[in-house]
Order: structure tokens, then sequence, then C-alpha cells
């Protein structure tokens, strides 16, 4: 796909696509504004340039390294009537502000009998980025599912990371928005079309298959599409599922590709113990045990701090010849 | 300023501070009678604070209160049917009976948008009320309630930091009652007050008498038109006395004999402005009145069980 063959749409980055979303959405409604650290410059990658140039300083608010503060003031901005977007650096100090991401945006419309909404959205990116180090390359997209009450995204492309960052916006719910930071700098083919919004709680079904489901999300999404690629010439087809997002999670689509495969395996970038594929292959076992031909399989991190050495970086996830080799292993069984 | 009839002011002032009164009496009455579901922390003593604040604020001006006793919704205007509703967790409450025990009453369109229960949260979040209604270009502002012991949350500093560079339209109001839970402030303050910090953020910090409720009104009536004048947030320290223990049924044996020495009385202070016979006019229907609540909300219903998974997601 190219931009002169598809005139609606253009190819940008993962990065560029987040920025385009904000753009519009900025554009469309007044009380969407965005607050965080060096986000006048265009933010860590870039993707926001231009927004302060559109918008001015007053809705593209730079603030000091208060975390806390930009997520809580979130909360009291949105709770009376604006739609912030925090941009956190790293999804990692996202535990700086954990008492007001679970416990405010979380929590204050349940526990004031549902009077307020939080329409908010925190931006944090997870994952490696080539050395960041063990305090930069957390993937704490598993939180919002076990802490009731927050949204959560993950887009694996950028047309998805300008559709889910839109709709996220305009959800009247906390949206917590984690982009992997490995694809920052992918480009791909974004529709240019401003009312195209992508919706929360949707999977898509990456690539169709009949021997394997493949649940993933993020930026092991290529990854397992690579590994699919490789395997078709053994003729194991895999089912590529991109979750797109863990909070509301596609639970139907998840089970009606397991329950027509028989085989499951999940691939995602936190680490493996307690990660989201724990939760996936319980749900896969409590209600697809019986069209099941072998054990629900999962991939993701080693359980260890992600080293700041790149060598080393590397061997902490799930590489495309790993999942090959697991899900030939599942195709055998 | 707008002028205020200062009698009329003296009874409107008075008649909070005796309801509240009658609120803490008949629950203390009710604890030891029934037991209670929840964690109460009364703020017997401590009534002409939120009395004087609240009395300063416009109606749609936004609370962040902190949850020692029932004066800050009811000086906000809240009645006492949602107010004991949530405090015995019926139907009935502000927030269906949800947020009971450690009450979380809230009333948006009084302005009252509840309570953050782990202390120092709401710096934050009345930051960004503040901020929101500067951004809609409304003439709001937004009032953060806190404790001593919370001066210490880095909440505190955060926030104020902020919101000065920003001019926010907030008041950071203290109930310094010199004592969290056990904690003496002068054991965890290098400062002697909590004001004194104000000046390190380029903000106006004031001490004032949180017994008279009058004192505590002029003082907040003063933040509000810095802040609607668009100059940034002010610090407010009340110093006020909590009479009782840190919840009810407190045995307090870290205090000593004489740490009533300086008390005052709230509600005799404001009893001194208003005349003698509507004073005790006041103070019997006040009575009444509570204990009219009281009865109401023991025979309302407890909320149906299916609250619990209603109002997650909007
Ligand atoms: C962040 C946090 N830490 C601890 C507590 C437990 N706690 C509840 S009330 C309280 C004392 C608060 O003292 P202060 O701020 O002086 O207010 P006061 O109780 O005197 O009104 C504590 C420690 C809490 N609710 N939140």
């Amino acid at each position: 796909m190219s931009v002169e063959t598809v005139p609606d749409t253009a190819v940008i980055s993962y990065d560029a696509a987040q920025g385009a979303a904000l753009a519009e959405e900025m554009r469309r409604d007044p009380t969407v504004f965005l607050m965080g650290q060096d986000v006048a410059m265009g933010g860590f990658f870039g993707g926001g340039r231009g927004l302060v140039e559109e918008f001015g300083l007053e809705r593209v608010r730079n603030t000091g390294i208060t975390e806390a503060f930009m997520v809580g003031a979130a909360a009291g901005a949105a709770m009376t009537g604006m739609r912030p977007v925090v941009q956190l650096g790293f999804a990692d100090f996202s535990l700086i502000a954990g008492d007001e991401i679970f416990q405010k945006l979380g929590k204050w419309r349940h526990m004031h009998g549902g009077q307020f909404e939080l329409p908010a959205v925190i931006i944090m990116p997870i994952g490696p980025s080539g050395g960041a180090g063990p305090e930069h390359s957390g993937s704490m997209e598993m939180l919002p599912m076990h802490f009731p009450g927050l949204k959560a995204v993950v887009p694996s492309n950028p047309a998805d990371a300008k559709g889910l960052l839109k709709a996220a916006i305009r959800d009247p719910n906390p949206v917590l928005y984690y982009p992997s930071k490995q694809l920052n700098f992918k480009r791909g083919p974004v529709p240019s079309d401003p009312d195209l919004v992508i919706p929360l709680g949707q999977a898509a079904i990456a690539r169709p298959g009949t021997t394997v489901s493949v649940i993933s999300y993020g930026c092991m999404v290529p990854r397992v599409l690579e590994a699919a690629q490789a395997l078709s010439a053994e003729s194991i087809d895999l089912e590529v599922i991109d979750l797109r997002t863990l909070v509301p999670l596609d639970r139907d689509t998840i089970l009606a590709s397991v329950t027509k495969t028989g085989r499951a395996m999940i691939v995602h970038e936190a680490p493996r113990t307690a990660g989201p594929g724990a939760e996936i292959a319980a749900l896969i076992q409590e209600h697809c045990f019986y069209a099941l031909e072998a054990p629900v399989a999962r991939l993701g991190a080693v359980d260890a701090p992600i080293p700041a050495s790149r060598f080393l970086e590397d061997l902490c996830f799930p590489s495309v010849t790993d999942i090959v080799e697991l899900a030939r292993r599942l195709a055998r069984a | 300023m707008t002028t205020v009839d200062r009698t009329e002011l003296s009874v409107a002032l008075f008649t909070t501070i005796a309801r509240a009164r009658a609120v803490e009496d008949a629950l203390a009455v009710h604890i030891r009678d029934h037991g209670f579901a929840g964690y109460w922390h009364p703020g017997k003593g401590q009534e002409a604070a939120a009395t004087g604040a609240a009395a300063a604020l416009a109606r749609d001006d936004y609370l962040f209160y902190q949850g020692r006793g029932v004066t800050w919704p009811l000086a906000k205007g809240m009645g006492l049917g949602p107010i004991i509703g949530d405090l015995l967790g019926k139907a009935t409450g502000s927030t269906g009976g949800k947020g009971a025990g450690v009450p979380h009453w809230a009333d948006a369109s009084l302005g009252i948008m509840g309570e953050g229960a782990s202390l120092g949260s709401v710096f934050h979040i009345a930051a960004g009320a503040a901020l929101s209604a500067k951004m809609r270009g409304t003439s709001q502002v937004a009032l953060a309630d806190f404790g001593d012991g919370t001066s210490a949350r880095g909440t505190f500093h955060e926030t104020l930091l902020q919101a000065s560079v920003w001019r926010l339209p907030l008041i950071y109001f203290c109930e310094n009652n010199g004592i969290s839970v056990s904690t003496r402030f002068e054991d965890v303050s290098p400062t002697k007050t909590i004001a004194e910090r104000a000046a390190a953020y380029g903000v106006p910090g004031e001490v004032v008498d949180g017994h008279d409720a009058l004192a505590v009104y002029d003082a907040v009536a003063k933040a509000v038109e810095r802040a609607r004048a668009g100059q940034g947030p002010t610090l407010i320290e009340a110093t006020v006395t909590r009479v009782g223990g840190h919840w009810e049924g407190d045995a307090q044996q870290y205090r000593p004999a004489d740490f009533l020495a300086d008390y005052r009385d709230p509600l005799e202070i404001m009893r001194s402005r208003v005349d003698g016979d509507l004073a005790d006019k006041i103070v019997a229907e006040a009575r009444d009145e509570v204990a009219a609540a009281l009865e109401e909300a023991e025979a309302a219903p407890y909320p149906d069980p299916t609250v619990i998974l209603k109002d997650v997601f909007a």
C-alpha cells in the first residue's frame, strides 16, 4: 500500500499516528488537552511535534517531574468537564502515580455512587527500547486487568495507534494507553479520516488460520506474524489474534478462535509469570477445555529486571524463533 | 469582596455549627448503643473551620474535603438525609450507601466532589479541578482540605509548586489539630507552622484561629477573592482542636491529661455573637432535625447488593 494508490491514507510512524490522533481530537473537542514533561517540544519521540504551535501552551501544558501531580490533576480536571491526556514518558513511572491511577481514576466514580465520569487518558510507553534499562523497560499493562475501573489499550501498528487513541480520548472512562516503545518508529498506512476510531474491546484477527490460535498484542504481533509466515511453508497455519485492548478483553473472539483451532498460545512482552497470558490461559481452560487438543502455552519476558545492556536486553523477550518453536510443538501435539 | 451582613452571617455560621454538633453528639450515642459498620473519625471541636471556610465558597466552587466529622458536606449545603444515610450505609446516602463507614459524601451539584481517603491525594485532584475551571473560563475556585499530618505528603509539595506557577484558583485549607492519630505535629515538622512553608512556593500563607468560624470565613473569603482575580493559590492554616480520639472509641492513652487546656468551644464562640433566645431555638431545632434524620436513616433500606458491580465504568 502506498500514499499514491490510496489517497485517504498516509504512511506515517506509530508515534506520529498518536500525534495525529491528539491533534485531531484537540481540534474536534476544545475540552481535550495534553499535560506532561516536555510535551511542548513534541514529546520524547517527537510524535506530538506541532501541537504547541497549533493549540498553544494552555492546551499543551509542560509540567515538572511530577507524575503523581499530572495524573491526579487529570482526575480533577476530568471530573469537572475536561478531557485531559497525560503523557508519562515511561510506564515504569506509573507506579509513582499509582495512587492517582489505581485509587483515584479507577475508583472515584464507583466509590461516590456513580456521580462522576472520569474521561482521562494516560499514555505510558512500555517495554525495552535498546538499552533503556531496568527502570525504563517495564511492561505494566497487566495492572489494569487486576485493578478494576480502568480500560487498557496496547496498539500493535500505526493505524491502530491512531484509532485506539481517538477511541480512548472519546471514552467516558479513564483509559491507560500503552504504546510499545519498540514500535515507535515503525511506519504503516494510517487512514486520514478524522472520525475513524477503533472501538475499545474489539480484537482484530491479524491473520486467519486453522492450526493454532496465537493470542498476542503490541510489539509481539509483528513477530507472531513473521513466525506465521515462516510456518506456512510447513503447512502450519497460525490464526493470529491482536487483542488491541486488554480491558475490556474481547473474550468472544479468543474463545471462538480456540474452539475452532483447538490449540492456543499467548505471546506477550510482559513478564510471563502472572502476566496477561496467565489470565487468558485460565479463561481458555475454563471455556474451551473440551475443544483443546493440547495444553495452552505461554511466552513472555523472563522473570528478571531487564538489563541496560542491549546485548542482554534482546535475550529477555520472546523471539520469532521462540514463537516458531512453540507453535510447531503445539501443532504437532 | 461582596459585603455580607455580619449579624446574618453569624446566625448562619452558628446554625451550621449547631447542626454539625448535634450530628456529632447523636452519632456518639448511636455508636455506643448500636455499634457502627465503619471507621468514624469524630470532628467534635473542629466544626468552626469547615463552617467558616465553606461559607466563603460559592455553591459551584469545588470542595475536596478530608474525612473528619460531618461539617464539610453540611456546610456546603448537603441535607442531613444523605449525610446520615451514608454514615449508616443506607441506600438514601449521597453515594447510595456505597461510600459509607469512612464516608465518601458527594454531590456534584453542590460542588461537593468527594473524598480521597488515601490522604494527600486531594491536593492534586483539587488542582485539576482548579485548572479545569481556569481553562473553561469560569470563576470557580477549588478548596483542598487537609490535616497537619497530611501536610507531610509529597503531594503537598508537588501541587503547590505547579499550582503556583500556573496561578491556579486553588485554596489549601489545613485543619491543624496538632495531632495525627497519636503523632504530634511538632515531632514531625521542622517548621512551627504549615503556613510559613507557603513562602517557598511564592504563595501567601496565613494562620487563623480555627475555633472562630468568623475569623476563618474572613481568611478564606480573602483567598477566594485572590483566586478569582487570577492571583493563584493561598495556604490557610486553621488551628483547631480534636476533642475526641482519632476514631470513635479510641482510648487515647497517648494523650496528656491537660491536652484540652487551651481549647475554646467553637459553638460557644459563635453563640456569643447571636441573640440568646435565637441561639437556644437554633440548638433545639438542630437536635430535633438530627434525631428525625437518624430515625429515618435507621429505617431506610441497605443498598441492593447489585450496586457492588455498578458504576465500575460509565
Ligand atoms: C496516605 C495515607 N496514609 C495513612 C492513612 C491512615 N490515616 C488515616 S487518618 C490518619 C491521620 C491523619 O492525620 P491528619 O492529617 O493530621 O488529620 P486528622 O486526622 O488530624 O484530622 C492516618 C495516618 C491514610 N488514610 N492515608
